[in-house]
C-alpha cells in the first residue's frame, strides 16, 4: 500500500527498474495542463508545459511566441484586438 | 484602399502594431511595405488601413519613407544589422612534457693491440754473440 500522502491521484505512479534488476514505483508530480485563450477559449500555441523548476532552465523565447500578446492570447484574438485599437485611433 | 502611401498598421506577425506605409502593390494579395517594419512584401490580411494617405513615389527608399513618417510625427527606429564577430578561439595550453634524457649507448674504446714481435730465444742469441766475438 502506498503511503497515505501519495494516495492521492496528483501523483502519477511510474514504475522504474533498478540495477539490481528489481522494479519500484516512483511517484512524480503530473505537468500543467495547455494554457488556454480566454476569448476564444483555443488552445494556445507555442506555449511550454513544464513544471516551474523546469521552465527556469528554459529559455525565454522558448516559453511563448514572439508576438503582442503572445502566450496569452490566441493569434485570431490578438489580431482582432489590434484591428479595434488601430480603428479606435483613426 | 491598398494604394501606394497608404498608412497601415500590422496586425500579425512579430511587429504586429507596428506602422507602415504601401510601397508597391505587387498582386491582389501581396503588397510591399516599409517603416517601422523592415522593408519587404506582405499579406493584405496581415495589414490594417489607416485614413492617412502620404505623398510617396513607387519604391520610395527608406530614407524617404523615414523622413515622410517623422513629419507624421512617427518614429522610425533603425536597428542595424549585428556585423559577425569574431569568436575568440580558445587558446589551450600546450603541457609541458618532459624531456627524457636519452642515454648515450657506452661506447669501448677502441685500443689498437699492438703486434707482439716473436721473443727470441736468449741461448741463441747468446750464440750468435759467440760467434761474433770469435772473428
Amino acid at each position: 500500500m502506498p503511503e497515505p500522502r501519495f494516495r492521492s491521484r496528483t501523483f502519477k505512479r511510474v514504475k522504474k527498474k533498478l540495477p539490481g534488476g528489481s522494479t519500484v514505483t516512483h511517484y512524480e508530480k503530473r505537468r500543467p495542463k495547455q494554457g488556454t485563450c480566454p476569448v476564444t477559449g483555443e488552445t494556445l500555441k507555442g506555449v511550454a508545459r513544464e513544471r516551474p523548476t523546469k521552465l527556469k532552465s528554459i529559455g525565454k523565447s522558448k516559453k511563448r511566441p514572439t508576438r503582442p500578446f503572445g502566450g496569452v492570447l490566441s493569434s485570431r484574438a490578438a489580431r482582432d484586438k489590434i484591428k479595434q485599437e488601430a480603428r479606435e485611433q483613426k | 484602399m491598398y494604394e501606394i502611401g497608404r498608412l497601415c498598421v500590422k496586425i500579425a506577425g512579430r511587429d504586429a502594431r507596428l506602422k507602415c506605409v504601401i510601397i508597391d502593390v505587387i498582386d491582389d494579395t501581396f503588397v510591399m511595405i516599409d517603416g517601422q517594419t523592415r522593408r519587404r512584401k506582405c499579406n493584405k490580411i496581415h495589414i490594417e488601413p489607416l485614413d492617412k494617405v502620404l505623398k510617396l513615389k513607387k519604391d520610395a527608399s527608406h530614407s524617404e519613407v523615414v523622413s515622410v513618417l517623422k513629419k507624421e510625427g512617427i518614429e522610425v527606429v533603425d536597428t542595424k544589422p549585428k556585423k559577425a564577430t569574431v569568436k575568440p578561439t580558445r587558446q589551450l595550453k600546450k603541457k609541458e612534457t618532459p624531456v627524457k634524457e636519452t642515454k648515450k649507448p657506452k661506447v669501448k674504446p677502441v685500443v689498437k693491440k699492438e703486434e707482439s714481435k716473436p721473443v727470441e730465444k736468449l741461448d741463441e742469441l747468446v750464440v750468435e754473440d759467440k760467434k761474433t766475438d770469435k772473428k
